[in-house]
């Protein structure tokens, strides 16, 4: 759950009093973007995307302007422009007009967690505006804060004083930045990145304005949602299955899915993180999506995500795949009455299809689990093997995709002709 | 904050040693330990470990928790446990989540005998992680998650936390020399097991969990492994996220601390760089340079050697990488061959594919194709025993207030059965919906006929009298009392109970003979198992009168059916070995019974005892059927039926049922206004106090004939249902008015008819309220708590009802001239606006209808009509009452239905 940007950005900023430039929405009007225009002089067009899509910058999707033409011109550049980040490939859905803030020196600012000190830090450098990676230790200083007590201002100073930022900006900086922990700790941020900030003249005073803003929200603590942030903001980034299925999940976790590959063979239930970890690397592009419905699940949740999961993927899927090491807690029984007895559900009512089913799996009420599941696969006549957690997940994952490979190339057109359809 | 500190760490560890982590001197406080988890993982741990759990605390309530070697004390809250003078050294958190910070504050606050905290919740939001990392690091208490399964001393036999091990724990944690550090709980007690294999177990065990603050990570856990005697080496699991492991890494290498034991290391979550999500662990999605291949490559380079190659095993003396977790075993042997260290005890056997359970549907090609093997003990045992089991099994639960079988649908309020609504339902011949309240799914063609059969056989069986049934009513007895008394009598009578034992050996026999008898051929042990229960010497092998119908039945068709099959290859062996089999009627019934509800017993939709008891449902409804004669003395049909030997099995249970209610042959129009007639009343949900009757008299573990007799017990005329009053209501509208209800109203200005009852209700309704009579006479059927507000209100129940008829060509002045009523009604001032005429008005018009001509010719008086439409009502709930039933005795417990105590007032 991320964002990026100032749309939302500026919002989340003026609730703790941060100066941040000013902006327009790409459907402004031609009169406002020109009181814009005249007010600020030069503005900075930047496409929108959902979710937290970094490296715009370099990517030449930000174009200055200070001309009505121009700013048109760059709206409709950038209004459907694509961008690599990461694994992905995304498409920008709007622009935003912002205030170009003149500036002499641009700052960075962030705050986040470390692994390392294993407390909250923030992160400084008045040398920002570009990657806080590609800075030189002695350009930038890490802090860790009290979280009971906040920023304090004196680590600010220190911090700044030490990286050479120009006196005449440090009286400021202290004075706003503590503000961002406010932000950052009452709303469920994990990570919360101003770069840059720039210092803005007023008067005689120099105040530093947010430029751009960048926040990963934690999805376990449901404060950000006091935010009243527009819910697509935050769902854009899920598909429509991982929504409805995000509909099911409650702290207890035993609902994560992700969707991998669409266009997958295995659907696969996966029980507990290391399954989730070392099956989603093993099974690769054929996993349609990687899950971890481990942590006990009743049978009324089970049963909900299976029916979920069939909906979307049965159609296309040639294997149906079970697996997990052997559960603590993880009731079997429960868990296989839930998959199977919705594949039944799902079969009646749509009809049936020739789909391979592997099980690997061990833990508490297994045997009853795993007839549980038999007495349903025969009746519906689906092909199962079974294997118990004497046999390796690993083995049970590579038997698996070998399954699939052959009922892919011939066996599911054999045995469908075979079959009696149901 | 300045903060504690232990050297050579930069921040506070209370422990030295693995050993100290948890030991057999750890006294343990559970906090929230009646929850649902807990409740079921603590008992365990308990006794896994001795008896280490001191004290619970359940917030706002004492108690005790049960287990084999003692209870557990369970206090109001961590200052409770402590004013009670218990002491503990480490808290259990089983809290949802956001207590999770609240319950570490309390107990560092109280406690100060507090070393250490684990914490078994899930999804701790990263905020409260840092606050109680602080807060322990102040007060000096380590912390073990969250998100994680705790710790397990397997050497003091100590499990503190979550459910490592599972439910015994002692099958997967043997003593030995190898302490697992894993990210995954999951994965903790799966490497143990792994590592069991190749002659490993374990010293200590620790599930640190995965979220973005390890609280008990890697660097601590090696000091502290480094200082344990036990300990010859580590396994260790990690995902990505997080530096802790090359901080680790690199205080070993500046010689922060000494570590000079092995370990083996298996990083997976490549894919994990990919997403923008987290999903798993939380906290494992990479970010920056702490991905799983970084993490692959700081352990690469600190072992000197690459990847661990089972072909080639290359091990250093500091450890080796694994790509994957089943390379425990081999690698850590391939590590302690180099160090010239043997493993701890003989390997229990490999991880190759053992195939437990498989289909017999396909033949695999080489490579892909295995034998089934014997599973692990005690696991083929199990196997063996489950084996023998079929059909679905609920969850026991209190059932007071809730069903499995019926609700009402809370946006269209229309009731449910099965998932399926009394509309559709209503669409149903009776015997269909007979099927679907025991079998929850729609009946094949064959199965209707055999349904039929079985029905109309039963209208036959009965052995009691009908002389009290006439008394009864010369006493007044109202028709579900009657029905009440003669059912209660039916008890659990010889032929239900010989019927549920054959069913349930020959469940049994087709579970454990299936290929002798889809082979035909019966093998020496089926024969004697069919010799010993149909061939008792001292059998009464008479055969009745219905004898002849049932071998006809069974014998004529659905030999694919198992049940069939077997019951045919029965009757074979009988005769070959000239041996009778005995109480040969119930042996019928009965498989024709396990043939009808095979097929949904197989598809786990219905249990086992569902089954073996559905001859008594069928019993129970059809004689329902026989004894809901209105006068039997004038019905030759019901004679015909019920006392004749004749039998015609290509009738449905429709068609007799209707003659038997209405003294005539009936139309195809009649059998479907029966059918929806009885098909709406199937039920209202199970807060009816109809369906309460029938639940309250199972919990109270009576014979399935009492549960029908608790519902009809619970019904009367207060049931708008039964349409006893709209009856009435009708018949002095129309009473003087020449009619042909089945037939368009004709010349009849139903209008007219209308407005002037709705003028004189008008007078009426106003005289009574003048004389502060608010307690007047309603028009019965029309207006609805839900259906209404509207200028025009419609229940979408009789409007469907009325589509369907209109459909159907199928007429009924009743109901036209209702629907004038309403509207004249608001005409005329009576209403504010258009009333609905609501569901009951069908059940009464559709009733009237097709027993005007007899009213009007005075073959029935207006009391019997009025008995008649009760006994209808009686007959659509009763059948819809079955799936109650059969979902209480499912999923019921004894007792469940009383009102607790709490809830239960004296009143003056």
């Amino acid at each position: 759950m991320q964002i990026a940007g100032l749309k939302y950005g500026s919002r989340l900023l003026e609730l703790v009093e941060f100066p941040v430039a000013q902006s327009l929405d790409g459907d402004a009007s031609m009169e406002a973007l020109q009181q814009m225009l005249d007010q600020c002089g030069k503005l900075v067009v930047k496409p929108v995307f959902t979710g937290g899509v970094g490296k715009k910058g370099k990517a030449g999707l930000i174009q200055f302007v200070n001309s009505l033409t121009d700013a048109m011109k760059a709206k409709e550049e950038l209004y459907f422009s694509t961008h690599n980040w990461g694994s992905r490939r995304v498409r920008a859905n709007g622009v935003i007009f912002e205030e170009f803030v003149p500036s002499d020196i641009e700052v960075y600012f962030s705050i986040s967690n470390s692994t390392r000190k294993r407390k909250p830090i923030f992160t400084i450098s008045p040398h920002g505006g570009m990657d806080v990676e590609a800075l030189a230790p002695e350009q930038k200083r890490v802090v860790w804060i009290d979280p009971f007590i906040g920023i304090k201002s004196f680590d600010i100073t220190n911090a700044l004083v030490d990286t050479g930022c120009p006196e005449r900006y440090i009286s400021s900086l202290v004075r706003h930045l503590p503000k961002l922990w406010d932000l950052f700790d009452n709303y469920g941020f994990t990570t919360l990145e101003l770069n840059p900030v720039r210092m803005k003249k007023q008067g005689n005073q120099f105040v530093p304005v947010a430029c751009d803003f960048r926040a990963a929200f934690d999805q376990d603590n449901p404060s950000w949602r006091r935010l009243n942030l527009p819910k697509t903001v935050l769902q854009s980034e899920l598909t429509p299955f991982e929504s409805e299925i995000n509909r099911l999940r409650t702290y207890q976790g035993q609902s994560d899915v992700l969707e991998m590959n669409p266009e997958g063979s295995i659907i696969p239930f996966m029980f507990g993180g290391g399954a989730n970890s070392a099956a989603t690397e093993m099974l690769g592009d054929r996993a349609i999506f990687t899950s971890d419905f481990g942590g006990n699940p009743p049978y009324e949740k089970m049963l909900g995500i299976s029916r979920i999961v069939y909906k979307y993927w049965l159609e296309k899927a040639n294997l149906l795949l079970v697996i997990g090491g052997k559960a603590n807690n993880t009731d079997i029984f429960i868990t296989f009455k839930g998959i199977f007895d919705a594949l039944r559900d799902h079969m009646a009512q749509t009809g049936w299809k020739p789909v391979y089913v592997i099980v690997g799996r061990g833990g508490p009420n297994l045997i009853r689990g795993m007839f549980y599941a038999k007495d349903i696969l025969d009746r519906l006549k689906l092909p199962y093997k079974m294997f118990g957690y004497d046999t390796s997940m690993i083995e049970v994952l590579n038997y698996a995709m070998k399954i699939d490979r052959w009922w892919t190339e011939q066996g599911q057109a054999q045995y469908s002709a075979k079959a009696r359809v149901i | 904050m300045r903060g504690l500190t232990t050297k050579p760490f930069p921040y506070f560890i209370g422990m030295h040693s693995l050993e100290e982590l948890v030991t057999a001197e750890s006294r343990v406080c559970v906090i929230n330990i009646l929850g649902s988890e807990s409740r079921k993982v603590t008992p365990v741990s308990h006794e896994y470990s001795g008896g280490n759990v001191v004290a619970g605390v359940q917030y706002g309530r004492r108690g005790e928790l049960e287990t084999a070697i003692g209870n557990i004390p369970v206090f109001r809250s961590v200052l409770d446990v402590v004013k009670n003078g218990i002491t503990f050294d480490i808290g259990v958190i089983y809290l949802p989540p956001a207590a999770v910070s609240q319950a570490v504050w309390e107990l560092v606050t109280y406690n100060k005998d507090l070393k250490r905290i684990v914490i078994v919740t899930e999804k701790v939001t990263t905020r409260d992680s840092r606050n109680i990392r602080f807060t322990c690091q102040e007060a000096g208490v380590d912390v073990i998650g969250a998100n994680c399964l705790g710790v397990a001393n397997v050497w003091d036999h100590v499990r503190v936390g979550g459910a490592l091990g599972g439910d015994h724990p002692e099958e997967a944690l043997w003593k030995g020399s190898v302490a697992i550090h894993s990210n995954s709980g999951n994965f903790t007690t799966t490497i143990a097991e792994y590592l069991k294999t190749g002659g490993f177990g374990i010293s200590t065990a620790v599930s640190s969990g995965k979220d973005v603050y390890i609280h008990f990570a890697l660097p601590e856990f090696l000091y502290a492994a480094q200082n344990d005697t036990r300990t010859k080496a580590v396994a260790l699991y990690v995902e990505p996220g997080g530096y802790y492991e090359k901080q680790a890494i690199e205080w070993i290498q500046t010689r922060r601390f000494g570590f000079s034991k092995p370990m083996v290391v298996c990083v997976t979550g490549r894919w994990k760089k990919d997403i923008v999500r987290a999903c798993g662990h939380a906290g494992a999605m990479a970010g920056g340079g702490d991905d799983a291949e970084s993490k692959e490559q700081w352990f690469d380079e600190y072992f000197g050697c690459p990847v661990f190659d089972p072909e080639k095993p290359h091990v250093t003396k500091r450890g080796v990488r694994i790509a994957s977790i089943q390379q425990f075993p081999e690698a850590m042997r391939a590590v302690y061959k180099k160090l010239g260290e043997k493993s701890d005890f003989r390997g229990t056997g490999d991880l190759s594919l053992k195939l437990w359970i498989s289909d017999n549907l396909l033949t695999l090609p080489p490579g892909l194709s295995m034998p089934v093997e014997q599973a692990l003990s005690p696991y083929d045992e199990q196997i063996k025993e489950i084996n023998k089991q079929i059909g679905a099994k609920m969850m026991r639960q209190n059932m007071r207030n809730k069903s499995g079988a019926s609700r009402l649908n809370p946006d269209s309020q229309v009731a449910e059965l099965h998932g399926l609504s009394v509309l559709a339902l209503s669409e149903n011949t009776v015997e269909e919906n007979i099927y679907i309240t025991i079998a929850k799914v729609r009946p094949q063609k064959t199965d209707i006929k055999r349904i039929n059969f079985l029905l109309n056989l039963f209208l036959k069986m009965d052995t009691g009298s009908m002389d009290d049934v006439e008394n009864a009513k010369i006493n007044g007895c109202r028709p579900n009392a009657v029905l009440a008394a003669r059912i209660a009598m039916i008890g659990d009578q010889p032929l239900l109970v010989k019927i549920r034992a054959c069913s349930s050996w020959m469940i049994d026999m087709i579970r454990e003979y299936e290929h002798d008898i889809v082979s035909g051929e019966p093998s020496p042990a089926l024969r004697r198992e069919i010799a010993a229960f149909c061939f008792s010497q001292n059998a009464e092998t008479v055969s009745t009168d219905y004898t002849g119908f049932l071998l006809k039945e069974v014998t004529r068709s659905m030999k694919k059916r198992l049940p069939l099959m077997f019951c045919q290859m029965v009757l074979v062996f009988s005769d070959s070995e000239k041996q009778p089999v005995q109480d040969i009627d119930a042996f019928l019934a009965a498989s024709l019974c396990v043939c009808l509800f095979w097929n949904p017993m197989l598809e786990k939709r219905i249990s086992r005892e569902t089954v073996e008891d559905a001859g008594t449902y069928l019993y129970i409804i059809a004689q329902m059927a026989m004894l809901s004669v209105i006068s039997r003395r004038e019905n030759t049909f019901w004679k015909q039926l019920v006392q004749e030997t004749a039998f015609h099995p290509g009738v449905s249970f429709s068609e007799n049922l209707f003659k038997i209610l209405f003294n005539r042959k009936p139309s195809q129009t009649d059998l479907i206004e029966l059918q929806m007639l009885l098909g709406l009343t199937l039920t209202n949900g199970p807060g009816t106090i109809s369906a309460k009757g029938a639940k309250e008299t199972i919990s109270a573990r009576n014979h399935i004939s009492m549960a029908y007799t608790g519902f009809l017990c619970n019904t009367g005329l207060a049931h708008g249902g039964n349409g006893f009053e709209a009856v009435q209501f009708l018949f002095e509208q129309f009473e003087s008015v020449d009619i042909l209800p089945g037939q368009s109203a004709g010349e009849i200005d139903l209008k007219a008819l209308a407005n002037q009852k709705a003028k004189a209700y008008r007078k009426y309704k106003s005289e009574q309220k003048e004389t502060g009579k608010l307690n007047y006479k309603r028009i019965p059927c029309i207006n609805h708590p839900v259906f209404k507000g509207n200028s025009v209100n419609i229940d979408p129940r009789e409007d469907f009802i009325r589509k369907q008829l209109q459909s159907r060509n199928i007429h009924n002045i009743f109901l036209d001239y209702y629907h004038h009523l309403v509207r004249e009604l608001h005409d005329e001032g009576v209403t504010d606006n258009v009333f609905c005429v609501n569901v009951d008005a069908v059940l009464a018009v559709i009733t009237l209808k097709l027993i005007w001509q007899d009213l009007k010719q005075n073959k029935i008086s207006l009391i019997q009509v009025q008995e008649l439409a009760f006994v209808l009502f009686l007959l659509g709930r009763a059948i819809g009452v079955t799936a109650e039933i059969i979902d209480h005795r499912d999923r019921g417990q004894d007792m469940d239905c009383r009102t607790p105590q709490k809830d239960v007032a004296f009143v003056m």
